[in-house]
């Protein structure tokens, strides 16, 4: 069985001074219920972790009441930073094996879900090619320092799905070596585990600014099919 | 696999000539929960479902005045109880008393939206709240939710409400998988359409057998392809 942390930065910056932060919503609906319908009823996923900004959570109980989800689910408050707040989450994770999502990426399918579960392998991500080039540079001097070989670069998606004792030893590698990751596929990787990729789709975007949330509203809408 | 349909306004007209459609064929609707307030006709048609049933299908009426929303909110949790999910909802019960803006009784405009608009919207609600997940949900609308005339403000704003919200709904709805269906009957040979058309020969214009046959094939397979916008059927 499968336990589902959900990360949920949620919550975006003000939308004016003097103005109280917001759900991030896609047309209308906060972003956190789209995984949560996604996974709703998939049932190798019996327990839902979420975190929640600090004085959110009687939001966050309100919404998953008002959209009737049924797996059970455990909150936990978001720490100050991500190695944080997965942290306390496993600590509350009561599977063998966790799946990582973030609220942010809310047009992730069930489909997406059922595949990573299916995948033959404990520890794996989901992963994109990358279509434009990078190169390696210097900030400081604005120098170009080599190249890097697209074919073995991936843009790093979630959900990811992980062994929770590889995701804890992952965690425990970074404070002991006081090193910060942004997500835990290459933190795992680092850390010593074997971790594996599928290949993602590009749908499955981290909404970010105000137009990334208008894009996602677009693509869910599924207004482009005239002919 | 046992799946569970209600329709709303079932004793008579197109409710009742819909129920009768889906109940008579051999299909995976088994058990139809039908609402209507009590009366005679509401208890004919239940007779008259059961007396002809090839394929043992079961009948559950609950009468309910769909104007009062108390009532609404205490019998959706009782229907789930007892029916577990409704996978299919018609929303088919409707309301007039035509009259001009002069005339009009504010407590009818009321009731007419309390029945045409947010009974449907209720019921739709607190199954949602109740963990309901639909298939499909079929609002029945009206091509005078289309085009106003003289007489039938109180409808057609009710009806053009529903219209939008179905629409809304439809995308709402969407990451559930849930179809939101909408049609929009033309005059049709009933009660309702007898007191907006009072002189009217019924047996000139479409039957509510002819629209229940446009619902059954809008919640076919083939339906998926024309359920994109609100159907008009009319003769
Ligand atoms: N006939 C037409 O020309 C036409 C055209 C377009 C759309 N429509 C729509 O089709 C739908 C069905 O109407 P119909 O033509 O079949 O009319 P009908 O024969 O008069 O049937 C109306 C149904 O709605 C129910 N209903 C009305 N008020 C109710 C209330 N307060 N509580 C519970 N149930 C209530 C009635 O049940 P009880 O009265 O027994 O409670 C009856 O079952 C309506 O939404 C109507 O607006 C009809």
């Amino acid at each position: 069985m499968y336990t589902l942390a959900l990360l949920n930065g949620g919550v975006g910056t003000r939308v004016a001074a003097g103005q109280p932060k917001q759900l991030i919503r896609v047309n209308h609906i906060p972003a956190m219920i789209y995984p949560l319908i996604a996974v709703d009823d998939i049932p190798e996923i019996d327990q839902i972790i979420l975190n929640f900004p600090a004085g959110w959570e009687d939001t966050m109980r309100k919404l998953v009441a008002d959209y009737a989800i049924k797996t059970p689910i455990t909150y936990v408050e978001g720490g100050d930073t991500r190695h944080a707040s997965v942290r306390s989450m496993l600590e509350h994770c009561d599977n063998e094996h966790v799946i990582l999502h973030e609220t942010a990426r809310p047009l992730v399918t069930k489909a997406e879900f059922e595949a990573l579960i299916a995948a033959d392998k404990d520890n794996v991500s989901f992963m994109l090619e990358i279509p434009f080039t990078v190169a390696p540079v210097d900030p400081d001097t604005q120098q170009v320092t080599g190249s890097l070989e697209r074919a073995r670069l991936r843009n790093v998606q979630l959900p990811q799905k992980f062994r929770k004792t590889t995701l804890e030893a992952g965690h425990a590698y970074a404070q002991k070596e006081d090193v910060v990751f942004t997500e835990d596929a290459t933190l795992c990787a680092v850390a010593g585990a074997d971790v594996y990729y599928i290949p993602g789709n590009d749908r499955n975007f981290k909404v970010t600014t105000k137009t990334d949330v208008r894009l996602a509203g677009y693509l869910l809408a599924g207004d482009d099919d005239d002919a | 696999m046992r799946k569970t349909i209600l329709i709303s306004g079932a004793s008579k007209g197109i409710g009742l000539a819909t129920a009768e459609r889906f109940f008579r064929e051999d299909n995976d609707v088994t058990d139809y929960v039908l609402l209507a307030r009590k009366s005679d006709d509401f208890a004919e048609a239940e007779k008259e479902l059961l007396a002809d049933n090839p394929f043992g299908k079961k009948v559950f009426c609950y009468e309910i005045d769909l104007n009062d929303r108390d009532a609404i909110g205490q019998l959706m949790p009782k229907i789930i109880e007892k029916h577990g999910n409704i996978e299919f909802l018609v929303n088919n019960a409707g309301y007039t008393a035509p009259d001009p803006i002069h005339e009009i009784d504010f407590g009818d405009f009321e009731r007419t939206i309390g029945v045409n608009l947010y009974a449907p919207f209720l019921i739709v609600q607190h199954l949602l709240h109740l963990g309901n997940t639909f298939e499909y949900i079929v609002n029945v609308a009206s091509t005078a939710g289309i085009t106003g005339r003289s007489g039938w403000l109180t409808y057609s704003s009710s009806k053009a409400a529903l219209i939008a919200m179905s629409q809304v709904l439809k995308e709402e709805l969407a990451i559930y998988g849930t179809r939101v269906i909408t049609i929009s009957p033309g005059r049709c040979a009933t009660a309702l359409r007898r007191k907006l058309a009072p002189d009217e020969d019924p047996t000139t214009i479409m039957q509510p057998e002819d629209v229940a046959d446009a619902i059954r094939m809008l919640t076919s397979p083939v339906g998926r392809y024309v359920d994109s916008e609100n159907l008009v059927v009319r003769l």
